[in-house]
C-alpha cells in the first residue's frame, strides 16, 4: 500500500513553497542550520562549492523559521508568511470545490 | 474561627542567603501587624498543619530570588498565590544587591518596615491577569504509544498544525504549546516573551522556548494583540513540561477575527486523532516497518 501524501492544512504539502532559501553571498557554511534542524532539511555537499543546499524542502515544518536565529550571517530567508497563508487559503477552497 | 482573607504569608526563608533571610524579616513583621505566618520547612514535611490558614486565608509568597524556591513550594502544592513580591526586585528598585553574608546589613534593615507596607497594598495577581477568564477546569482525554503517554483536552481549545494551542473563552485566548511539544523537546529552561502589545497575526511568533534539546517558536494559531504574557512561566520555564495547557500557558491575546481563524484550526477532537497519526508516522520514520 502506498503511504499516504503528507498534507498541511489539508492541502498538499508539496504544493506549499515554504522552506528556508541560503543565500550563498552571505553563507559560510558554519553548517549551524543543518545542526539544528531535526527534519533533515539541509543537506551537506562535501567537495563541491556550494557545501549546504536545502535537499530538501518538502521536510522543513510549514511556518518553521527558527534556523533563520542560528545563522550568524543571516544567510537564510523565507517566503512571506501572509502569502503562504493565502495560497493554502486558496488551495482549500479549490479542494472543496472539487 | 480563622478570619476570611486574613494574609497569609509564605516566605523563602533561605538562611544561607541574604535575600533569604530579609524574606524572613519581612514575613515576621507582617505576622505582628496580623498576618499568618507559614514555615516552609514545617510546610513540606506537614503540609497539614496550614490547611485551616490557607483554605480561609489569602496567599502571599515572598520569593528571596529568581529560583523561587517559595512560589515552587506554593505550586507543588497546588496552592493558588493571591499576591507575589520577590526580595531582589525590592532591593533592585532602591539600586542594591543581596549581598554576600547572609546577615541583613543595616541599611537594609532600615527599609523593612516600608517594604512591609508596600507588601500589605500588593495587588492580586488574578486581577491583573484578567478576572475570571480560564478558570474553568480542564478535562483530559490521552492515548499511549510505545511508552509515551500523550493528553489533549476535551473541550475549549483550538490547534495549529505547528502543535500549538489556542484556548478561547469569549473574546480573549491564551496560547501555548502541546503535550507532544513538552514530549519531544524534554526539559524547558527558557522562555521568551512577546512583547505586550504586540499585533499578532495567525501563525506569527508568539514568543519562542528553548528546551535541553532544541529551541522553537511558539507559533500562533490565531489573531488578535497580546494583552499579558505568563510571568510565573518566565520563572519557571519548566511549567510547560509539568502542566503545558494550563498553568504552562504563554500569552494572552484579545482575539481580532477568531471566526475567521477558526476555519483552519482543529479542534480538541481534530487534534487527537491528528496528533496520534503524527506520532504513529514518526516512528515509523524513526524505526522502520509500515
Ligand atoms: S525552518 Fe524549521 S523545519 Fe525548516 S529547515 Fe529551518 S529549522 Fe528546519
Ligand atoms: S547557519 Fe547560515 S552561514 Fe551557517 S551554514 Fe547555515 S546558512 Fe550558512
Amino acid at each position: 500500500m502506498q503511504v499516504s501524501e503528507e498534507t498541511f492544512m489539508g492541502v498538499p504539502r508539496k504544493d506549499i513553497p515554504w522552506c528556508p532559501a541560503i543565500d550563498y553571498e552571505k553563507c559560510d557554511y558554519c553548517m549551524e542550520c543543518d545542526e539544528f534542524c531535526p527534519h533533515g532539511v539541509f543537506e551537506r555537499r562535501e567537495g563541491e562549492e556550494k557545501k549546504l543546499v536545502v535537499a530538501h524542502p518538502e521536510n522543513c515544518v510549514v511556518f518553521c523559521k527558527v534556523c533563520a536565529k542560528t545563522c550568524g550571517p543571516d544567510a537564510l530567508s523565507f517566503p512571506d508568511k501572509t502569502e503562504t497563508l493565502e495560497l493554502i487559503k486558496r488551495l482549500r477552497e479549490d479542494k472543496r470545490d472539487g | 474561627m480563622a478570619e476570611k482573607n486574613k494574609p497569609v504569608v509564605l516566605p523563602c526563608n533561605g538562611i544561607d542567603k541574604e535575600a533569604g533571610a530579609i524574606s524572613r524579616e519581612l514575613a515576621l513583621l507582617l505576622l505582628e501587624k496580623g498576618a499568618d505566618v507559614i514555615c516552609p520547612v514545617l510546610y513540606q514535611s506537614n503540609p497539614k498543619r496550614y490547611q485551616k490558614k490557607l483554605e480561609s486565608g489569602k496567599l502571599l509568597v515572598i520569593d528571596g530570588c529568581k529560583t523561587g524556591c517559595a512560589s515552587k513550594l506554593a505550586r507543588e502544592h497546588g496552592l493558588k498565590i493571591a499576591k507575589k513580591a520577590t526580595v531582589n526586585e525590592l532591593l533592585k528598585e532602591e539600586n542594591l544587591k543581596s549581598g554576600k553574608s547572609p546577615v541583613i546589613g543595616t541599611e537594609k534593615l532600615g527599609l523593612l518596615p516600608a517594604w512591609a507596607e508596600r507588601l500589605e497594598e500588593l495587588e492580586d495577581i488574578v486581577a491583573e491577569e484578567g478576572g475570571t477568564h480560564f478558570k474553568t477546569p480542564v478535562s483530559f482525554r490521552q492515548f499511549a504509544f510505545d511508552k509515551f503517554i500523550f493528553k489533549v483536552p476535551e473541550a475549549g481549545y483550538f490547534f495549529n498544525e505547528n502543535d500549538c494551542w489556542a484556548r478561547v473563552e469569549g473574546d480573549r485566548a491564551r496560547l501555548g504549546v502541546s503535550d507532544y511539544v513538552q514530549q519531544s523537546a524534554s526539559d524547558i529552561i527558557f522562555f521568551e516573551p512577546p512583547e505586550v502589545g504586540k499585533e499578532l497575526n495567525m501563525f506569527d511568533e508568539a514568543g519562542s522556548i528553548e528546551s535541553t534539546k532544541t529551541a522553537l517558536d511558539i507559533i500562533s494559531p490565531v489573531s488578535g494583540t497580546v494583552t499579558a504574557v505568563n510571568q510565573e512561566l518566565v520563572e519557571a520555564p519548566e511549567l510547560i513540561n509539568s502542566d503545558p495547557y494550563v498553568a504552562g500557558w504563554a500569552v494572552e491575546v484579545a482575539l481580532s477575527d477568531f471566526e475567521s481563524d477558526r476555519e483552519l484550526l482543529m479542534d480538541c477532537a481534530g487534534y487527537f486523532d491528528y496528533l496520534n497519526e503524527k506520532v504513529k508516522k514518526e516512528y515509523r520514520k524513526r524505526y522502520g516497518g509500515k
